[in-house]
């Protein structure tokens, strides 16, 4: 048999990053710190991961200023959704061979 | 947060079905807050039925087919009833379900709980307006099914930010302002059902679900 592991997309594979696509899945669209708030990270954390979804182009990064402030909201794309429900579903046949 | 080295798929799924309900739902909600509100909501109903009963001959059902000047003249006691019941109701429901989120380490304002805010504002403030207008224009006996009928959406609008109960207790709202339309005179009666029983007793099934204390331990 082949490994169904290979099923798992490489990018998902990190807790962090399910943890956002998971977020992004059930929520339209969600700040940085909302989304650093809900998963319990630091800044840093939440960055590098969230800029490996960004450059695998499954999330879209808009920055817009609120005043002064710099206001960061994230969004998974129509891919990144796609791609994340084909992991879940592999997780699931992982389960049950 | 540590990397997934050989990915445990039950784990996984599992996490990743918490995150996004958690995400999305504010369940911090207390059932006790609902207790509260219903508690509220008795005392509310009986200050107006007793205000009434000394004013008027036969109390609630002259004052709703009574003349403009007797509903203008009972307007003020009963503006600042409705807001005293209203403020005090969000209080007392703050403060039980802030006192949960303490313990559960929750944050109180998180993103689904503005979600779930705004979702009953918005109907709410809506349907105080126009229950207001239906007083001043003559229809007193439609204010209390109104008010019902605007909460009972307005918790069913807001049920999709929080657990599932707020949308039964929402459909419950909804069915008791339909059923008051047809007893006009029983307002101040329906009035206590649906805020007043029905917070309570929803708040219990609550309470009893996700935190009566000796479950407390598992959550």
């Amino acid at each position: 048999m082949k490994h169904l592991i290979h099923t798992l997309n490489k990018a998902f594979d990190h807790r962090v990053r399910l943890g956002v696509m998971a977020v992004l899945l059930a929520n339209e669209s969600v700040s940085f710190n909302d989304l650093k708030e809900v998963l319990d990270l630091t800044d840093g954390n939440l960055a590098s991961h969230v800029a490996a979804l960004e450059k695998a182009g499954y999330v879209l990064v808009s920055k817009q200023f609120v005043g002064k402030k710099p206001n960061t909201t994230y969004t998974a794309t129509a891919e990144g959704k796609a791609a994340f429900q084909q992991h879940l579903a592999a997780l699931e046949k992982l389960l049950k061979p | 947060m540590k990397p997934a080295a050989s990915p445990d798929p039950l784990a996984q799924l599992t996490e990743i079905r918490a995150i996004m309900e958690r995400s999305s739902r504010f369940l911090s909600l207390s059932g006790l807050s609902g207790v509260g509100a219903g508690v509220v909501g008795l005392l509310g109903s009986a200050a107006g039925h007793f205000y009434l009963q000394d004013h008027y001959p036969a109390g609630y059902i002259h004052l709703i087919n009574g003349s403009e000047a007797e509903r203008q003249a009972a307007l003020p006691f009963l503006l600042l009833l409705a807001l005293v019941v209203v403020g005090s109701a969000l209080l007392v429901a703050f403060y039980f379900t802030w006192r949960r989120t303490q313990r559960s380490g929750q944050s109180l304002w998180s993103a689904p709980a503005r979600r779930l805010s705004l979702a009953l504002a918005l109907p709410l403030v809506a349907g105080g307006l126009f229950c207001l207008r239906l007083y001043l224009g003559g229809d007193a006996g439609m204010v209390v099914p109104g008010m019902l009928v605007f909460y009972g959406l307005a918790l069913l609008n807001a049920s999709k930010y929080t657990l599932d109960e707020i949308r039964w207790l929402g459909l419950t709202q909804l069915g008791l302002g339909l059923v008051a339309m047809l007893l006009p005179g029983w307002g101040l009666i329906f009035f206590a059902l649906g805020f007043g029983l029905g917070h309570i007793a929803y708040g219990l099934v609550m309470y009893n679900r996700y935190e009566r204390p000796t479950g407390a331990e598992n959550q």
